[in-house]
Formats: C-alpha cells, sequence, structure tokens
C-alpha cells in the first residue's frame, strides 16, 4: 500500500517538473502558434542567471522572482527580435509551416553555445532552499518533501493565476482573441504584435521558473549540456500535447500523467523502457484522441 | 632595374626553397614514423568536451597536458617535448571518427592516447584501420575487456581493469561479508552493466532485487525515486550500485530523502566522490559509510607520493579547477605513456613503442595499485581493485587501514589476493 | 545543360568526382564521403520537408534503422554489401511508412515533436536485444577495395566511392521522380491540401508516401554512415545528428534539390574551418568548443529570416525577376 501511494507521490511530482515546462510551451503556442523548441534553452539560460543572482544575492527566494523576471525580459526580446521577423518574411507555401520550428532550433543552439562561452562547459552548482527529506507519516517516509510541495504549489498557483488572467482580465481576453484569430484581433483594436510579446514573456517566466526549480529539485547541478534539459524539452512538448496544447490545465493534467505513466513502468515493469513508453504515449494519444485530454480537434491535424 | 631584382628574388627564392625542403626533408623524415621529430613527439586524443557526457570527462585532456608540461619544463622524454593535440568528439562514435582521422591524417600524431568511450573506441579502431596501419592507440578510457586481447586490437592498450574484473572481486566481496543478506542492484542497461551481470554471475551471487535502467533515464525526475521505492518493499539490507556518477547521486539523495538507510556497494565508475561532489557538495556526507573500490590512490589521499605530485603539479597548471578522480585518471594515463616512450628509448618507432610495452610494460612504474597486466598475450592495464570505506569527507579509505588489492581476469579466473607492492615513484615523478 | 541532358550532366560529374579523388588526400577523402552521406540524408528531408510540407527532427532514428539493418544482414547472413545497402533502404522504408501512417495525421509542430520524441526514445531499444550488440554496437565490415584497384587504393577511397556513387544514384532518381506524377502530387499537397483533395490527390495517402521514400533514402544514408565508421551504436545516431541534418536541409534550401550540396559541404566544413582559425589564433578552450555550434547555429536562424527557401531557390527567383524586367 505504501509503495502504492509513493509511486502516487512520485508520479506527481515528475509530472509537476513536466507541467512547468508544458505550461510555457502552451503559452507560446496560444500566443504565436509556434512550439519553442528553444524553450528549454531559454530556460536552461533563466537557470544560469538565477544562479548568478543566488551566488551574489545569497538568497534562492529573491533569486528566483529575479530570474523569472530577466527571463521574461529575454524571452520577450525573441520574440521582437526573432519571432516577429520571421511573421514579417513568412512566406507562403511549403517553409511557412517549419521556418518557427527550424528558427528555434537554430535559437537553441546558439543559446546553448553562449552559455558555454561565458560559464564553461563544466557544471555549475546550485543549493536547493528546502529540504528535499520527505515528510512523516507516522513512521513512515513518504515520497513528498517540501521541495516537491514547492514545485506543486508553483504549479497550481501557476495555473490559477495564469487562468485568472486569461478568464477575468482584458489582457486575457486579448491574449486568447489575438491567439484564435489574430486578423479579427487586430480589426477589434487588439495591439496583436504587444500581446504575442506579453505572451512569450510570461512563458519565459515559467521557463524559468521550470528551469530553476528542475535544478535544485534534481540533483542541483547543471552544464549547456545537460541531459536534463533536453529531456525536459521532450517530456515538456509530450505533456503538453496529450494534454491539448491549448489549455494550461490541460498541460497540467498531461504532464501528471506522464509523470504517472512512467512511474508505474519504473516500479512494476522495467526501467529500461522508460522513454520507449514516453514515445508510444504520445504517438497512441495522438491517434487516438489528437485534439489531447483537453483541447479542440482543429489544429493538430494535417 | 626593379624588375630584375624582382627576377632575381624569385630566383634566390626558389633555390632557397627548394634546397630548404631537401634539407629538411633529409635527416628528420628519414624513414621516421609520423609525429616525430628529434625534438618532439606528437599525441592526439578524441575526448567529449561538449554534449551529455562531457561533465567530468572534459577535464581529462587538461590533466594529461599538465603532466606533459612538466615533462616537457624537465627535459621531455629521451629529450623529445611532447605535445598533445585534442579534439572533441561529443561521445557521438561518427564524430570520435572524423576527428582521429583528422589527427592521424592531417596532424599526423604519432599515436593516439586516451581515446574515450566503448563505442567510439571500437568506431575508430575499425575504420581507421589503426592495426593494419600500425597506429598505436594507448591507454584507451572504457572498461570492455575486448580491447585487451591483442588478437582482436593489435595496437591498442586498455588502462583500466575491465567491468566484468570488478563485478568478479566484488561478488567476492559480498559473498565473505554479506553472505546472509538481503541484496539488491542497480545497473546500467547496457554492455557496461552485463558485463557486470556476467561477472556476478560467476561470482555466484544472486540479488532478490536487481533494477535495470536505460541509460540518460536517471536524469528524469522519477527514477531515483523509484528505485529508492522497489528497494523499500522489497526490505534491501545492502545495495550494489553499478552505474555511472550521475546514477549514484539519484540513488543516494532519493534514499536521503526518504529516510531510507541501506549498506551501499559502489561500483568504481559511478563511486567517486569528488565527481559527485562536483555535481552537488550536499551529496558528499551521504556517501559515509558506502563499500567503495578502486584500483588507483584516492584523488584525497595526500599522503600517496603521485596524488602529492599529481596535486602539486595540476594546482599549477590548472588553479580553477577541482582536483578529482577524473584528474586522477588523465594524468596516471599520462604519466604511463610518459613510462612508455622513455623504455621505448631514444630510437622511437610506432612498432618498438608497441613492443616496448608488450615486453616491459608490467614493471612500468605508475600510480595504480595494482599490477599491470601488459603482456605479448595480454593489454589488460590495471588488473584489479582495492576496497575501502567512504568518510563524512567523502574519502574512499581502505578497509583494515591498508590497501589491500584484489586481482582477478576478465574470464573464468579465480580471484585472488594480490602481494604485489607499487615500486616507489622515480625521482620527481620525472621519466629517468 | 541540366536541364536537357541530365543523365548527362550527372556521369560528367561522376567524373569528375572520381578524378578529384585520385588528386586530393586521404582526409579530404573521408571529408567528401561524410559529405556524400549528408547529400543522402539532406535530400530526404528535403523531400520530406520542401516536397510534403512536413518536418522530421528525428531523422537520426530512420539512419539507425537502416545502418542497423546493413550491419546485421552482413554479420547474420553474410548478405554481399550492395544488397545490405538494399536491406537498409527496405527496413528504413518500412519503418519510416510506419512512422508516415501516424505523421499524415500531424501537422508540422506536431509531427516534429514526435520524430523528436522518437529520435530519443529508438536508441534505447538496441540496449534491450542482445543482436543488437547494445551500447557498444556491432562491426559493419565491407571488406577492403578490389585487389583490381591496386595497392594504393585506400580504403576511404573505396568509401567515397560507394558514397558518391550512392548520392549520385539517389540525386538522379530523386529528380526524376520529383518530376514524376508522384511528384507533382507531392508539390500540390504541400501548397494547399484543400486544393490537392479537390483535384482529386488522395493526401493522406501521397503524405505516406513521401514518408516513406524519405525513410528509405535516410536508412541509405545510415547505411553509408555505418560503413564510413564501420560500425553501427546507439551513440552514432543522437539527437545532435538528427538536428544537424534539418539544419543542412535548410541551409541547403527545402524547397529545391538543387542546393543539396551546400548543407552537406558546410556541416562538414565548418568544423575544420573553426578548428583551423582556432589553431592559428590560439584562442581559449571554450571558443574552440563553442564556435562551431554558435556558427552553425547563427547560419540556420539567418537562412530562416532572409532566405528561407534557400539560397538557390533564392538566386532563381532573382534571376527570373531580372529576366522579366
Amino acid at each position: 500500500m505504501i509503495q502504492f501511494i509513493n509511486m502516487l507521490l512520485i508520479g506527481i511530482g515528475a509530472g509537476s517538473i513536466y507541467a512547468l515546462m508544458a505550461i510555457a510551451m502552451v503559452l507560446v503556442w496560444r500566443s504565436t502558434r509556434v512550439i519553442n523548441f528553444a524553450q528549454a534553452g531559454m530556460a536552461l539560460l533563466s537557470t544560469y542567471i538565477g544562479f548568478e543572482l543566488v551566488q551574489k544575492t545569497g538568497n534562492f527566494w529573491i533569486a528566483l522572482p529575479l530570474a523569472m523576471i530577466l527571463g521574461a525580459l529575454f524571452s520577450a526580446l525573441v520574440e521582437i527580435l526573432l519571432i516577429r521577423t520571421l511573421i514579417k518574411h513568412s512566406t507562403s507555401g511549403p517553409v511557412a509551416g517549419i521556418v518557427p520550428i527550424i528558427a528555434t532550433l537554430g535559437l537553441l543552439g546558439v543559446i546553448r553555445a553562449t552559455i558555454g562561452f561565458i560559464w564553461g562547459n563544466q557544471d555549475i552548482q546550485i543549493q536547493p532552499p528546502l529540504s528535499k527529506v520527505g515528510f512523516k507519516v507516522g513512521e513512515e517516509t513518504i515520497a513528498l518533501s517540501p521541495m516537491n510541495l514547492l514545485v506543486l504549489l508553483t504549479v497550481v498557483g501557476m495555473v490559477i493565476i495564469l487562468g485568472f488572467i486569461f478568464q477575468k482580465t482584458n489582457l486575457g481576453l486579448s491574449l486568447r482573441a489575438s491567439a484564435y484569430s489574430p486578423e479579427i484581433a487586430q480589426l477589434a483594436g487588439i495591439r496583436v504584435g504587444a500581446i504575442r510579446t506579453i505572451g512569450w514573456a510570461i512563458a519565459g517566466a515559467a521557463g524559468a521558473a521550470a528551469g530553476l526549480l528542475q535544478t535544485v529539485n534534481g540533483t542541483g547541478a547543471i552544464s549547456p549540456d545537460s541531459l536534463e534539459f533536453s529531456l525536459l524539452l521532450t517530456f515538456g512538448f509530450i505533456a503538453a500535447v496529450i494534454g491539448g496544447l491549448e489549455s494550461l490545465p490541460g498541460a497540467v493534467l498531461g504532464a501528471v500523467v506522464l509523470g504517472l505513466v512512467l512511474a508505474v513502468v519504473q516500479i512494476y515493469i522495467s526501467g529500461t523502457l522508460v522513454f520507449i513508453v514516453a514515445f508510444a504515449l504520445l504517438l497512441l494519444v495522438l491517434l487516438v484522441r489528437p485534439q489531447g485530454f483537453i483541447g479542440s480537434k482543429a489544429g493538430r491535424r494535417a | 632595374m626593379i624588375r630584375t631584382n624582382r627576377r632575381k628574388l624569385a630566383l634566390t627564392s626558389a633555390v632557397l626553397a627548394v634546397a630548404a625542403m631537401t634539407a629538411s626533408s633529409l635527416p628528420a623524415q628519414a624513414a621516421s614514423d609520423p609525429g616525430l621529430t628529434s625534438t618532439t613527439i606528437k599525441l592526439g586524443i578524441t575526448v567529449p568536451l561538449t554534449g551529455i557526457a562531457s561533465p567530468g570527462y572534459n577535464k581529462i585532456p587538461g590533466a594529461m597536458k599538465a603532466y606533459f608540461d612538466y615533462v616537457n619544463a624537465n627535459g621531455g622524454v629521451n629529450g623529445r617535448k611532447i605535445t598533445l593535440v585534442v579534439k572533441d568528439d561529443q561521445y557521438i562514435p561518427t564524430t570520435a571518427v572524423a576527428k582521429a582521422n583528422e589527427l592521424i591524417l592531417k596532424d599526423k600524431v604519432f599515436a593516439l592516447v586516451g581515446t574515450l568511450g566503448t563505442a567510439s573506441t571500437k568506431a575508430i579502431s575499425a575504420s581507421t584501420q589503426l592495426a593494419k596501419r600500425g597506429i598505436p592507440s594507448l591507454f584507451v578510457n572504457t572498461g570492455f575487456s575486448g580491447f585487451a586481447d591483442p588478437k582482436a586490437y593489435p595496437t591498442t592498450f586498455s588502462i583500466l581493469p575491465s567491468y566484468q574484473m570488478e563485478a568478479k572481486i566484488m561478488g567476492k566481496f559480498l559473498k565473505d561479508k554479506y553472505a546472509d543478506k538481503k541484496l539488491a542492484l542497480i545497473y546500467q542497461d547496457d554492455d557496461f552493466g552485463r558485463d557486470a551481470l556476467a561477472g556476478f554471475k560467476q561470482a555466484g551471487i544472486t540479488f532478490t532485487t536487481a533494477i535495470p535502467y536505460a541509460s540518460g533515464s536517471q536524469s528524469l525526475p522519477a527514477t531515483g525515486a523509484g528505485w529508492i521505492s522497489k528497494l523499500k518493499a522489497a526490505g534491501t539490507e545492502v545495495t550494489v550500485l553499478f552505474g555511472v556518477s550521475s546514477a549514484s547521486t539519484a540513488a543516494l539523495a532519493n534514499a536521503y530523502a526518504a529516510g531510507y538507510k541501506t549498506q551501499w556497494v559502489l561500483g568504481s565508475v559511478g563511486g567517486d566522490a569528488t565527481t559527485i561532489a562536483a555535481t552537488n557538495k550536499a551529496y558528499v556526507p551521504l556517501l559515509f559509510g558506502a563499500k567503495g573500490f578502486s584500483f588507483a590512490p584516492a584523488p584525497t589521499d595526500a599522503t600517496d607520493e603521485y596524488i602529492k605530485l599529481f596535486q602539486s603539479i595540476y594546482a599549477a597548471a590548472q588553479p580553477t579547477q577541482t582536483f578529482d578522480n577524473n584528474v586522477v585518471a588523465g594524468m596516471s594515463n599520462a604519466f604511463v605513456a610518459v613510462q612508455a616512450l622513455q623504455a621505448a628509448g631514444s630510437n622511437l618507432t610506432r612498432a618498438g613503442l608497441m613492443k616496448t610495452i608488450e615486453s616491459k610494460g608490467a614493471s612500468f612504474a605508475n600510480p595504480f595499485l595494482t599490477p599491470l597486466g601488459y603482456s605479448a598475450t595480454s593489454h589488460v592495464g590495471a588488473t584489479g581493485y582495492w576496497i575501502g570505506t567512504y568518510d563524512q569527507t567523502g574519502a574512499l579509505k581502505p578497509d583494515g587501514g591498508k590497501y589491500t588489492v584484489y586481482t582477478t581476469d576478465s574470464g573464468t579466473g579465480p580471484v585472488v589476493e594480490s602481494t604485489y607492492k607499487r615500486p616507489a615513484m622515480p625521482a620527481k615523478g620525472l621519466p629517468n | 545543360m541540366l536541364k536537357k541532358h541530365p543523365l548527362f550532366t550527372f556521369i560528367i560529374f561522376g567524373v569528375i568526382l572520381f578524378l578529384l579523388s585520385n588528386r586530393v588526400d586521404e582526409l579530404r577523402v573521408f571529408q567528401g564521403a561524410t559529405v556524400a552521406i549528408y547529400v543522402i540524408a539532406i535530400a530526404s528531408i528535403i523531400l520530406l520537408t520542401g516536397y510534403s510540407g512536413q518536418v522530421s527532427l528525428g531523422h537520426g532514428a530512420l539512419l539507425a534503422i537502416g545502418g542497423y539493418a546493413a550491419a546485421l544482414s552482413r554479420n547474420e547472413w553474410g548478405a554481399p554489401v550492395w544488397l545490405t545497402f538494399c536491406i537498409a533502404v527496405l527496413a528504413a522504408a518500412l519503418g519510416g511508412y510506419l512512422l508516415g501512417l501516424a505523421a499524415a495525421r500531424l501537422s508540422g509542430p506536431y509531427l516534429a515533436g514526435t520524430t523528436l520524441a522518437l529520435a530519443i526514445g529508438l536508441p534505447s531499444i538496441a540496449n534491450q536485444f542482445t543482436i543488437l550488440g547494445g551500447e557498444q554496437g556491432l562491426l559493419f565490415d565491407i571488406g577492403t577495395p578490389p585487389s583490381f584497384l591496386g595497392e594504393e587504393f585506400t580504403q576511404y577511397k573505396w568509401f567515397f566511392w560507394i558514397a558518391s556513387l550512392a548520392a549520385l544514384i539517389a540525386i538522379y532518381w530523386l529528380r526524376n521522380v520529383m518530376n514524376s506524377r508522384y511528384g507533382r502530387s507531392w508539390k500540390a499537397v504541400r501548397g494547399n491540401d484543400v486544393a490537392a483533395e479537390l483535384a482529386g490527390i488522395n493526401v493522406g495517402r501521397n503524405k505516406v508516401l513521401a514518408f516513406t521514400v524519405s525513410a528509405g533514402l535516410a536508412g541509405l544514408a545510415g547505411a553509408l554512415l555505418a560503413m564510413t565508421i564501420s560500425t553501427v551504436s546507439p551513440g552514432a545516431f543522437p539527437l545532435a545528428l538528427s538536428f544537424s541534418l534539418a539544419t543542412g536541409a535548410v541551409l541547403s534550401g527545402v524547397t529545391t534539390l538543387g542546393g543539396v550540396m551546400i548543407g552537406a559541404v558546410t556541416l562538414v566544413a565548418i568544423p575544420e574551418i573553426v578548428d583551423t582559425v582556432v589553431h592559428r589564433f590560439e584562442s581559449s578552450e571554450s571558443v574552440a568548443n563553442n564556435l562551431p555550434g554558435l556558427l552553425v547555429s547563427t547560419l540556420l536562424i539567418l537562412t530562416v529570416l532572409f532566405v528561407p527557401n534557400g539560397p538557390v531557390e533564392q538566386m532563381r527567383a532573382r534571376h527570373e525577376k531580372r529576366a522579366k524586367r
């Protein structure tokens, strides 16, 4: 029984990390219809900035929001300098669909190399702000630590705050409008360009939180080549897609499902299968329920 | 006037050039192997300087260079100074082959040294046809036992003991010490882990729980926690970890987080405290009480004459880097290479060098605490392990206060306690 | 000339390559073989992207299928070399067909992400079955060059000949396919799904077919890649390879096969140039390590920003404009 409960907790804990990245992907997708393959690279850069801030201030709780703000600024800058230029130069035809994918891929390479220039290719370390020892329930230590709880609360907080912004504010209305129909939004007097930049900025902040929290929740070490970040990108993408790619709760649900499925595979089947199972899960959802758990049917079909 | 002068100049320089070419090509090039002049030896290495496997391993070439420079500053080897050409292979076999080709065909190195990774080493050997061309590949950094077989890889020399040797020695240790305990094994599900399984089988060890993991998956957030949950449920008392350091880190950190106590037994690859510390200093105390295996003196063992020397050389060459097991590995590798070049004499050739390692290699001075196994029929480097316990600082201290070394082979041979006594270090650690 | 006598042009090009291989040193010959392999792999992506509007970030996985199929057929059944390449093509095409069935239902970014997940997931299979040789991989030995070529004929020259010949045949064949009925309907699909459907083209089936053919070519490239490194292992087909190939395709221009050499040469030349420059100026280690990645990525971004259809297409368009004036 305790093993089963722990498995649930482990799965949810892992899912909450994927969720942070999935949220960032969904935000970018909703604002510009782009899957940002540089998302993990941007998160990595924010994490390095967070590392510098922790060094300077000596306090994680100051460094985290600052890194999120800087991450947001950087992400906005990317939108303004790269994505806008892309949209301006966009041609119709076969390339139009792949240009953003390739451009963000190029951005990923630039960011990695730049980090390598500045910080070198060795590991750097960030110490966790909270204990990673699980809470005690009676005699048993369960697989839920204050650190896990922080990640979970961040995810829940993000979904609530962003949900509020999207549903209840003018900004949210503009964000949604420009996502669904940029032309009509433009006609309605919404400054679509600025709204898109804001969408990217929020995603950048979410990505920064994802990078920093996943690092301190994991081994605490990163390098420009960290495997964690390639995996974070892929698993965040899988989570976002099986969740529907349009909805924030969907992304979180997708992430938790992914986390749980992998935990089950790891504990009850075999640890060798995780990568192939993740791929199979993605394919299965795309084929059986292409709109994801939560999501409208249009869009992802060719 | 100007024109005649220019023509004259052209003529003179042409004559000079021809003269220079004949002059330079005659004495130095006379029947000598590539990468060699009367004052220099050029060696080449491909290692992951970037890419997923780079952290840790990317310190190896710097460490080797530090030792070579130290030797060069003190007169070189038989009057020759060593240069090391370093190429980044990103741990991708295809890239490794391309880079090895650059080393051989463009930089024209005398020998390759310290190639890292089984797949890369195998690809380089097969594609560049090292054996056919007679190019030595010295002291490859992989525990795959195949490279020690001169029939399959005539010009390749190992330096690490094989994983199978390690598992056999570990197996004997488990049997002697924890025969009545519930044993578990966490292993990487590829050749690395599978060699270990074969070794344990030979030692007659059965594990109540065996947990394989896919290489790379140890970096996922749930992996380590999953292992611990399984170990807990099985009531494991002794857990053997035969994986890479990131897997050790994941296991130790999650055991700590889950408040789970077990007797850890760590393989040499993943049991390096300094690598774990490079990941996160906070994990070092978690090693306390764990059993570990090594064949080199611990990097923290300041009483060891080699470690003392290496530390001072490295501190001067790379003041910002920490001295860890990767550095010891790199410097030891360079040290043995220098011994081999020294022993091959001033009339150095590729064939001569390899002959020398086969005939005299077993008696080379070296930092390792186990005998070297080089002979005409085997190209194995270190041949055994000593067993120790980690203290609070993450230093591996030999059990019983002194290094007790066990040796064996990669086949069916028995595990025996070695009587080997490491010869004293040559004066100042220099070739003499 | 190319328009009127394509076969003749290809033969001339082949003869030039042949003569060239006798003139340059062995390292260049090896790099030439690598360029030829990249040409095939990039052409396979161009076919997929440029002619069917789909993109794959996991082509490395398809190359892996080809490489393993070739090595297995050689090691297990002792298949002759030419047959191992055919088997590689068929095996990868089969894999591509299955993937294509799923891919035909996915649009751009979904497919990109799915192929990305495949590139991460597939290599772990090599460790599941002992026949695949695990992490250290399998040897793939195509043997020494035939003796009538002479003692001086090196192994790499042999690789170069095989790879170049394969590339020439593949590109020639592909060029003909593109000008055939299939090629035209693929172009229609990429332009506009709905219009193609209305014109009576089965969009789904065409996409699957494009994916299958593309995968077959990728399989050939994979087998040739395995040949040059004489082994196959999971590590030889990392995510970085898939990204490089996608990069090469974009640098070449995804709408036409004409520029396929550009991407292939760039991928091989940039690390080499950086290496030379860095050694000339004795720059620091972090520059040497990170400069190639930075250059390639920057080039990639500039290309999609300013010449999204590729340099060749751009030049052609400019030429046409001028001609109209």
